[in-house]
């Protein structure tokens, strides 16, 4: 379990909820869980959004373990110059 | 000089020594793409769009491939078919046409032939029927009612929407409730600010040597900013699979994120498999202008309030960022720079469009630059309204550890408070503007990322060290590299030869960019050195016939308690007697790359009678975590400064109506020289990234970001006039003056 934040363009998968309490002991099962209970919203979490956890902007970070003192913001991907 | 006094200090991290590769490029020696040829080499020359949007009705080549030298010409029908959501497609559109031509100047055919002349005038031979298209130019066009689709295959990003469209990504986000930061607000301000395309202008064209062989294997030597991304781009252009493709990596002549994608590798294999001889292909100035990514022209209004004692209520922002012809983030990732204050209340609405003009690449802080000129200039007329110092304003408002990002996730570890007070502090603040002049302040934020490095630290037989990596050196990374390796192992950084490889000697390692290198492929360095720290304390131990537990290492030496110590020397010379050669690898994906602040502060001088703007001085400061190697640190600095001014004070793409660029040269689109500029002062900020066992920071970047808004504020200063439009070049600042424009 922990604290999921989501971006505006996500929102319209989840009737306009910006934060959830979501299942899963690793990143990449709250991305199964979101994508379970909100249909097409995983593959935006997976494919079009870089992940920050407690703050700390994690690169593919599908495997990263979270608990309930999480905060987990999917962020839109960030490169640079 | 450094100001912020860092805790930790080291023997070699934070000297100066002489860069490694420094000698090779002051005497010419070092060998950029465009000066390798190999035997039976052809040249290729491009055919482009004369139209800025044109459906390509047939092409024909036979005449050009009966043309004296010619061996080989291709055009999009021997491209990979790529399905539009493939992440590569827009990349291997770019690179050449298929079906429609999107800009002025987009490749539709390439020919390679005995000479350079032979190819030009076989480009020149190629007949290409068109039927020219109507032609978006700029945001208004694009985002206009009934206004034609500037690329069919560009739908909109996040949306969800599936028919042909000119926005190429629509994002909205934030935080509070901004009308209730109004309400709370003692003062309004609100502007709208333009900025046009402007380019990278690195000093090296694109350029690069693709070899084809028999065995359907290429190998390919060019200046990027990442070679495997070369390769990997170059597979997908050619839905080939990457153990076919071969990259070495040239010496770069600067990229500035310019060299981040690709142009011309594709074409140079294609047309090295046709006429099974090595192909080089060279673009001209003129090409790099009208047909690499520029920086994205903007548009962005912006409404901030503010009490009377200076606290920020909120903000509110609508962004168009045009990518050119192609889809892109720019205008998200512009919106997500405004990160610097703490705003309860903020909206940011980014609109990335698209038209038919080149597609823009990133360049340095990508998108951060044009969205800090709205935002710092509103908050110095806040300052300026309220009778406050510039400085103590955004202290003030600045954000520290935990504050929430535009994106809401909280901010790292970060120094923007520091960096303020490094300018508040600095002699130039601290003295007179001089008579007649204005004095401007501005701020810049960059995120930096990690991504993925490898590296391999090899003990030669004599103790010395070769550090091999992936990442091209663009900016001094060799000399990082060697000088956290030398930290580590205790060896002098004299006896450390810091080695590029190509894409089958070394791990895969993401492109250079993103201020990644010195922090990323540092870590992996410096992890390699440690597993061999671990392997020498191990050799020590059976050298010396005790337990490994027994040897600590200390300045470079395996120290055992009542014995002489090992040094490295002595350890590799048994090395054979132990185990064979020392070597160690490591590679990562690198997460908390720390975000990077500037400040800069500059007075001005403005000719009211020509409009002209003359820089009396420039300080800039920036938090650089930790300073591996303070000069190039400072070099980063001072070379961001430069860029930013020459966006601020005179750069442009100017087009004419039919979206044909009228200034492609560098005697027309005017970059700064030397003699347009005083000396940029650096002030090194260090407030270490606990994420980095140095503390880096990534400094490649930020410091662009300030100088637009810092000149607009001197300017503002100077003359009473606030520009809103870019670039604030004399003829728009004199008719600004004049009350004519601009402002």
């Amino acid at each position: 379990m922990a604290t999921v934040h989501l971006q505006a363009d996500h929102r319209r998968f989840t009737g306009g909820e910006k934060v959830l309490q979501v299942q899963g002991d690793t990143v990449g099962e709250l991305i199964q869980e979101l994508e379970r209970r909100y249909p097409g919203l995983g593959p935006l979490l997976t494919d079009g959004a870089s992940v920050a956890i407690n703050g700390e902007l994690i690169p593919n970070g599908i495997f990263e373990k979270v608990d309930e003192s999480t905060e987990v913001y999917f962020v839109a991907p960030i490169s640079g110059g | 000089m450094t100001v912020t006094e860092n805790p930790r200090r080291y023997k070699y991290v934070g000297t100066r020594p002489v860069r490694h590769d420094g000698l090779d490029k002051v005497t010419g020696k070092a060998r950029f793409a465009a000066d390798l040829d190999m035997t039976g080499q052809l040249r290729g020359a491009f055919v482009r769009s004369p139209h800025a949007h044109a459906r390509i009705v047939s092409i024909d080549t036979s005449r050009a491939e009966a043309m004296p030298g010619v061996k080989a010409v291709v055009t999009g029908d021997d491209f990979a078919d790529l399905d539009p959501t493939h992440p590569e497609f827009d990349m291997a559109v770019n690179l050449m046409a298929r079906g429609e031509a999107l800009y002025n100047g987009h490749v539709v055919a390439a020919v390679a032939a005995v000479t350079a002349s032979q190819a030009a005038a076989a480009a020149a031979a190629v007949e290409v029927e068109y039927e020219p298209l109507p032609a978006v130019l700029t945001i208004d066009e694009a985002i206009a009612v009934s206004a034609p689709i500037a690329n069919p295959t560009n739908r909109t990003l996040f949306s969800g929407d599936t028919e042909p469209s000119n926005l190429a990504s629509v994002n909205e986000f934030g935080r509070g409730d901004v009308e209730a930061g109004f309400e709370a607000a003692d003062i309004i301000l609100e502007r709208e600010f333009r900025t046009v395309a402007v380019h990278q202008g690195y000093i090296e064209p694109h350029a690069c040597v693709a070899d084809c062989g028999q065995d359907g294997k290429a190998t390919i030597w060019a200046s990027s900013q990442g070679h495997f991304a070369v390769r990997s781009k170059t597979a997908a252009a050619l839905g080939w699979s990457t153990d076919r493709i071969k990259v070495i990596p040239a010496e770069i002549g600067g990229g500035f994120g310019g060299k981040t994608t690709i142009y011309l590798e594709p074409v140079a294999v294609l047309l090295s498999q046709k006429a099974a001889r090595p192909v080089k292909i060279v673009m001209s100035r003129e090409e790099v202008l009208r047909a690499t990514g520029p920086a994205p022209a903007t548009k962005i209004t912006a409404k901030i309030g503010a009490t009377n004692d200076g606290e920020i209520t909120t903000l509110q922002s609508t962004m168009y960022f045009d990518n050119g012809s192609t889809k892109g983030f720019s205008a998200l990732t512009g919106a997500m720079s405004v990160a610097s204050y703490k705003l309860p209340n903020l909206q940011l609405h980014a609109i990335g469009t698209v038209s038919n003009t080149a597609r823009s690449a990133a360049y340095r802080a990508p998108s951060a630059p044009q969205a800090a000129f709205a935002v710092e200039t509103l908050i110095d007329e806040l300052a300026q309204r309220l009778n406050m110092d510039p400085i103590d304003i955004r202290l003030q408002n600045a954000v520290v550890e935990g504050d929430a990002t535009a994106m809401g996730a909280p901010h790292p570890k970060i120094g923007f408070v520091e960096t303020l007070e490094a300018i508040k502090n600095s002699e130039h603040y601290n003295s007179p503007v001089p008579e007649g002049a204005g004095r401007g302040v501005g701020t810049g934020f960059w995120f930096n990322i990690g991504e993925q490095s490898s590296a391999t630290v090899n003990l030669n037989e004599d103790g010395t060290a070769t550090v091999i990596t992936g990442s091209p050196d663009i900016g001094g990374s060799r000399a990082s590299m060697a000088l956290m390796a030398a930290e580590e192992l205790g060896l002098a950084v004299d006896r450390i030869t810091p080695i590029i490889a190509d894409t089958e000697s070394v791990g895969f390692t993401d492109i250079t960019e993103g201020s990644r290198a010195t922090f990323a492929t540092g870590m992996a360095v410096v992890n390699a050195c440690r597993e061999l720290i671990g392997q020498l304390k191990q050799r020590a131990a059976t050298i010396k016939n005790v337990d490994v537990e027994q040897v600590e290492w200390v300045d470079g030496a395996a120290v055992i308690e009542g014995q002489d110590p090992l040094t490295i020397p002595e350890i590799t010379a048994m090395a054979k007697n132990t185990g064979g050669p020392l070597t160690a690898t490591a590679s990562l994906n690198a997460a908390g790359a720390g975000p990077s602040f500037a400040v800069h502060v500059a007075d001005v001088v403005v000719d009211e009678e020509t409009g002209e703007t003359t820089i009396l001085r420039y300080t800039a400061a920036q938090d650089a975590g930790t300073a591996i190697h303070p000069s190039y640190v400072e070099g980063q600095i001072q070379g961001g400064s430069v860029q930013g001014i020459g966006w601020a004070l005179n750069e442009e793409y100017i087009y004419d109506s039919d979206g044909v660029m009228e200034n492609a040269s560098f005697l027309d689109y005017r970059m700064p020289v030397a003699s347009d500029l005083p000396m940029i002062d650096a002030i090194i900020v260090e407030v270490p990234n606990p994420s980095h066992p140095y503390g880096v920071r990534g400094v490649g970047e930020t410091g662009i970001v300030p100088p637009i808004p810092t000149l607009a504020n001197a300017i503002a200063a100077a003359t009473g006039v606030r520009m809103t439009s870019l670039p604030m070049s004399p003829p728009r600042l004199l008719a600004a003056i004049s009350g004519n424009a601009g402002s």
